[in-house]
């Protein structure tokens, strides 16, 4: 009887494998443990071995197909042996839908609600994947909603034990609290790990592997950032302004921002209401928002704001056009949507260019001030810190606790003086601390 | 001749024209009160001292305003022989901020602290011990005052009774007890809760002088009052007063009387003790008449002074908790 | 500073405010000659003679009631109930006339008086005599509720409390009587409803009553040795309760054990943890806050039933030490 061969599945997440080579001829005879073709996986090439003693026949794909794991690709056959019915030897289909030939999904059962247990035989998900928030653990409907909604935004499924204090700090760091191991009872996650995690994510520990020097080539964008920033250092006289905000009205503000997208719940992100405080200012105080050409100082009267992302091979600019138009909502979805094509190579020129104004922020690395470096041919930068807790003195002289950031201008002194730019600072301060001003 | 202007020997009849006039009020006001009750006006229950009316009239004329008076459940008529203000009075019967109490005490803890009217308790016996503390704070003070302490026939089988007039008796404290015997603590008939034939034999118990009086003739009530606080002041001590009277009402608003015949109330009520007052004073049935308009004048004016009041802000719910 | 016993401090105070102030005066059971069942009241007697330093018979309610009604009519009573215990045969006065006459008269009246009560286990005075309530009168709005934990507080919170025109429940501790500790010869309050950072400390706060607050001192100097820093509190009116030092603490060492002796279920920690789950505190808690309390049982005779009954000191070591190793 023919034995089919399949693509096998080699690691636990792996769902296709691309054809690389076939090692053997249809026709070739073939031993048991032979390899047969070479496949990808995500990372590795790995072989296909022959399940059998015999011919091999039938190949159903060439070199270059992806297949998905767990289908045919071919046939070993005893001499004098036929394919089985329908099996075309000479025509290799091309790749077919998954579904019309992977086995009957099984039936999915548990503690849900009807609704809910078919949303998840829709979607291939077993009862014990989710938590389910109603009587007795019953899953809802809004439970696999959220569920399909975290799945989909690639984020960490499940409910993490952890002190209210790791969760207050995990969600000021922006780090999901799943993907950090607890060491309190339980597994549970106290507030260090959280800050351990963080400051691991910002400062990985590198070991030393090798003694000799490691030389990369100053090409690509390492080389344009390295000449602009270059330039700018040398030709712009930089001055630097700062100023301790305190973001209690911003957080108030963030937190009434939340809305339900999808079953997850949104809320703007600080920078987002950076780029709109900073706009509004950037409008009032346009030498701030300028360009130095020749023997002109050319006003900018609209705001593309460039925010910078760190990306593994050094930093990009995407820009917001017309930051100053927008809301923080179109602000915050925008600055969501380039960073992430930002990450995956996929900005286009239009994304990173006519930027009139840049801010930098730093403080998801837990950076409290830094200076940045203005860039070209851009007369001002501003450079944000982490919001921290500290004691303040309030009206009558007592400490109080209060999230303070601080953010720090640097201009070029041939465009501003200093206090141009300690105004514009002003301005920035009382949009972050009244955003209600905006709207006067 | 002094002696002789004075009606039954204890009234100017100025006086007792007055004291006429506050025991008619007294049971216009509880009259009216009932009504309004009917009517949903009033928020609580409220405890009616009709037919009860002249021990108010005997005690607080009495004494002096500079004396202290502890107050019952039971007291609307003793408040207004003391001189309570009508229309506050009736304000804080609807709860209004212009009540005596703001509105927070209602008809069962109405107080003017001001006047020396420490106040109606709305527990059985709660305002014994507390009775104490007012004669020794008299006795260190040193002044001659006098604190009159009122309380009922079921209040005498509470353990602060005993507590009270122990303390009281031993120090000489100037209080005079008056225990209001209307035969029956709520449902509870006087020979069922009671061994003894009078209440005022207890005071035996405690060394001091015990009195059993008609509670529905003021004149006696007067006198043994007047007597006690005489002793009082004096350095004497204590003295139990017991008034025997009857409450033609049932104890709340919420009693249906079972345990009463309706002869023995009509009974009782042919002891009333208005009329009994006007004739031995000498007021005719048109001079009585007078007074009633009078009175229905002052409680109209009072009910329409009540109910223009302002309810007590919302925002004032927690003031009065601590001072 | 001078030295004196947690119980001269109450006696100094009594002293000091009798001589200046006529309308105090103290009233209780067997205060005059024999002095007080804790001797308190020493010699008072003699000073002030028997109408100001009353001898009572014994009446739990006439005493509450003598001071409910003295001080509406101007006086400043100071009761003494001999055992907190029996306190509970005051109640009437206390909950129904002394908390509530302010208010059912329209905030037009004042109960000017204080109400002392020795309470406590340490004594071999077994179930009857050892009790600690003081979490019942925390419930009852119109009452305050003091617990001085040093002579210090002791004097001085005496005589804020005689000073407070309301009424208030001083509680005690049986076992401080004999605790000696700096005392001010001047007359001088400590405002009801400030608490005290008795120690600071950056890794747990502490949050003690009464005697608990001289067993967690001890006990914080013991985790010291082992580089534990805990940060003491002692609230010393727990009606009117000042939280925000505990909510700063809290905020700083993100972790909160509540010590007191009274029984556990339905004792004081069960409020003030709710306190400060429901401050800002919450969000920087980074261990369960537990109360380490008396057992849920009657105050044992036999000596060492009674020593383990409440917390002692290696109980508060050993339950700290877990709390910062993160053991709940």
């Amino acid at each position: 009887m023919a034995k089919e061969v399949i693509m096998p599945k080699f690691g636990f997440t792996q769902e296709e494998s691309e054809i690389l080579e076939w090692l053997k001829k249809e026709g070739e005879k073939v031993e048991k443990g032979d390899p047969i073709a070479t496949v990808s996986t995500d990372k590795l090439s790995m072989e296909v071995e022959a399940p059998e003693n015999g011919i091999l026949s039938g190949i159903r794909y060439k070199v270059g197909d992806v297949v998905p794991v767990t289908k045919i690709i071919a046939y070993i056959l005893q001499p004098g042996e036929k394919l089985p019915e329908g099996q075309d030897f000479s025509a290799p289909s091309p790749v077919v839908e998954k579904d019309e030939v992977s086995p009957e999904k099984p039936i999915v059962t548990g503690n849900a609600t009807p609704v809910a247990l078919r949303m998840m035989q829709d979607a291939g998900i077993s009862a014990d994947a989710i938590q389910g928030s109603g009587p007795d653990g019953k899953i809802t409907k809004t439970d696999v909603e959220e569920y399909l909604a975290r799945q989909k935004a690639g984020k960490a499924i499940g409910k993490a034990a952890a002190t209210p204090a790791a969760r207050r700090v995990a969600e000021e760091s922006d780090i999901e609290l799943l993907s950090i191991q607890g060491s309190g009872p339980k597994g549970r996650i106290q507030e260090a790990d959280v800050r351990k995690a963080v400051s691991s994510a910002s400062q990985p520990i590198k070991t030393r592997t090798s003694a000799e020097v490691t030389r990369i080539p100053l090409k690509g964008m390492r080389r344009i950032i390295a000449e602009n920033m270059g330039r700018s250092w040398h030709d712009a006289p930089h001055m630097t302004l700062q100023v301790d905000v305190d973001m209690g009205a911003a957080k108030i503000l963030r937190e009434a921002s939340a809305r339900k997208v999808g079953g997850v719940v949104q809320k703007f992100t600080y920078t987002a209401l950076l780029t709109k405080v900073v706009a509004w200012a950037l409008v009032r105080h346009l030498k701030m928002n300028s360009r130095l050409e020749e023997n002109e100082i050319v006003l900018l009267p609209y705001v593309h704001m460039g925010v910078a992302v760190a990306v593994s091979e050094g930093l990009i600019v995407p820009v917001i056009k017309d930051a100053d138009q927008k809301s923080i909502y179109q602000i915050s979805d925008e600055l969501k949507n380039t960073a992430e094509r930002a990450r995956n190579n996929k900005l286009v020129p239009d994304d990173l260019e006519g930027g009139t104004f840049t801010i930098s922020n730093l403080g998801m690395y837990g950076i409290d001030r830094f200076t940045a470096i203005i860039n070209p041919p851009q007369s001002a930068i501003l450079a944000v810190g982490n919001i921290v807790d500290r004691f303040v003195p309030d009206e009558s002289k007592n400490p109080v606790l209060r999230p303070i950031m601080t953010i720090t201008a640097s201009a070029d002194h041939r465009v501003v003086d200093g206090a141009e730019v300690a105004e514009f600072l002003a301005d920035v301060k009382k949009g972050l601390e009244s955003p209600g001003v905006m709207y006067l | 001749m002094e002696k002789e202007k004075l009606i039954g020997g204890e009234f100017k009849p100025d006086e007792a024209q007055h004291l006429l006039y506050l025991m008619v009020l007294t049971r216009a006001f509880e009259e009216n009160a009932e009504e309004m009750y009917a009517l949903g006006k009033v928020h609580g229950t409220m405890h009616l001292s009709i037919g009860q009316e002249a021990i108010a009239a005997g005690a607080s004329s009495a004494l002096t305003r500079n004396d202290y008076l502890l107050n019952t459940h039971r007291g609307h008529g003793h408040f207004l022989a003391w001189g309570g203000d009508l229309n506050h009075m009736m304000a804080e019967f609807l709860g209004k901020e212009t009540g005596y109490c703001r509105g927070r005490g209602g008809s069962m803890h109405i107080a003017d602290v001001e006047s020396n009217n420490l106040g109606a308790n709305g527990v059985v016996a709660g305002n014994l011990p507390i009775a104490v503390g007012v004669g020794l704070s008299i006795k260190i003070r040193k002044t001659d005052q006098v604190a009159l302490t009122l309380f009922g026939d079921g209040a005498s089988n509470e353990g602060a009774f005993h507590e009270s007039l122990n303390m009281a008796s031993i120090w000489d404290l100037p209080i005079v007890y008056l225990c209001e015997n209307n035969l029956y603590a709520m449902s509870t008939p006087f020979d069922q809760a009671f061994k003894i034939e009078e209440i005022s034999t207890r005071a035996s118990s405690y060394g001091i002088k015990g009195v059993t009086i008609d509670g529905n003739d003021v004149f006696a009530v007067h006198k043994a009052v007047r007597e006690a606080a005489q002793r009082a002041r004096k350095g004497d001590g204590p003295t139990l007063i017991e008034a025997m009277t009857y409450r033609w009402r049932g104890h709340s608003k919420s009693d249906r009387q079972a345990y009463r015949t309706r002869e023995e109330v009509k009974e009782w009520m042919e002891k009333d003790p208005i009329p009994r007052f006007a004739a031995k004073i000498g007021v005719n049935d048109t001079e009585m008449e007078e007074i009633r308009q009078q009175v229905k004048q002052d409680i109209q004016k009072a009910v329409e002074f009540a109910e223009n009041s302002p309810e007590p802000d919302l925002s004032t719910i927690l003031e009065g908790v601590y001072a | 500073m001078r030295e004196l016993t947690y119980r001269e401090a109450l006696y100094e105070a009594l002293d000091q405010v009798m001589k200046k102030d006529e309308r105090v005066f103290v009233i209780g059971e067997d205060i005059g000659v024999y002095g007080g069942a804790f001797g308190v009241t020493a010699d008072l007697q003699q000073k002030y003679g028997k109408e100001r330093i009353i001898d009572t018979p014994i009446s739990e309610a006439g005493i509450a009631g003598a001071c409910v009604g003295a001080a509406i009519t101007g006086m400043r009573p100071v009761g003494e109930i001999m055992f907190s215990d029996f306190v509970v045969l005051s109640m009437e006065q206390l909950v129904l006339q002394a908390a509530k006459m302010r208010f059912m008269f329209g905030g037009k009246a004042k109960v000017p008086m204080v109400l002392r009560l020795p309470e406590g286990s340490g004594t071999g005075a077994s179930a009857q005599h050892s009790g600690s309530y003081e979490n019942w009168f925390v419930h009852v709005p119109g009452l305050k509720v003091v617990m001085p934990s040093t002579p210090y507080d002791a004097k001085g919170l005496l005589l804020a409390s005689i000073e407070d025109d309301n009424p208030v429940i001083f509680c005690e501790h049986k076992l401080l009587y004999k605790t000696k500790g700096p005392v001010p010869e001047e007359m001088y309050t400590i405002p009801l409803g400030k608490s005290n950072i008795v120690r600071e400390g950056k890794d747990i706060t502490i949050v003690a009553t009464s005697v608990e607050v001289m067993r967690s001192l001890e006990a914080a100097d013991q985790l010291a040795k082992e580089g534990i820093e805990v940060e003491v509190i002692d609230p010393r009116t727990i009606n009117p309760l000042d939280m925000e030092p505990i909510t700063k603490s809290a905020i700083k060492t993100g972790k909160v054990l509540v010590v007191h002796e009274a029984a556990k279920t339905g004792g004081f920690g069960g409020e003030l943890v709710s306190r400060i789950m429901e401050s800002e505190a919450f969000a920087y808690l980074d261990a369960p806050v537990r109360r380490l309390a008396g057992l849920d049982t009657p105050i044992p005779y036999n000596r060492n039933l009674e020593y383990h009954t409440v917390p002692q000191v290696e109980n508060i070591v050993e339950e700290a030490r877990k709390i910062v190793q993160g053991v709940y």
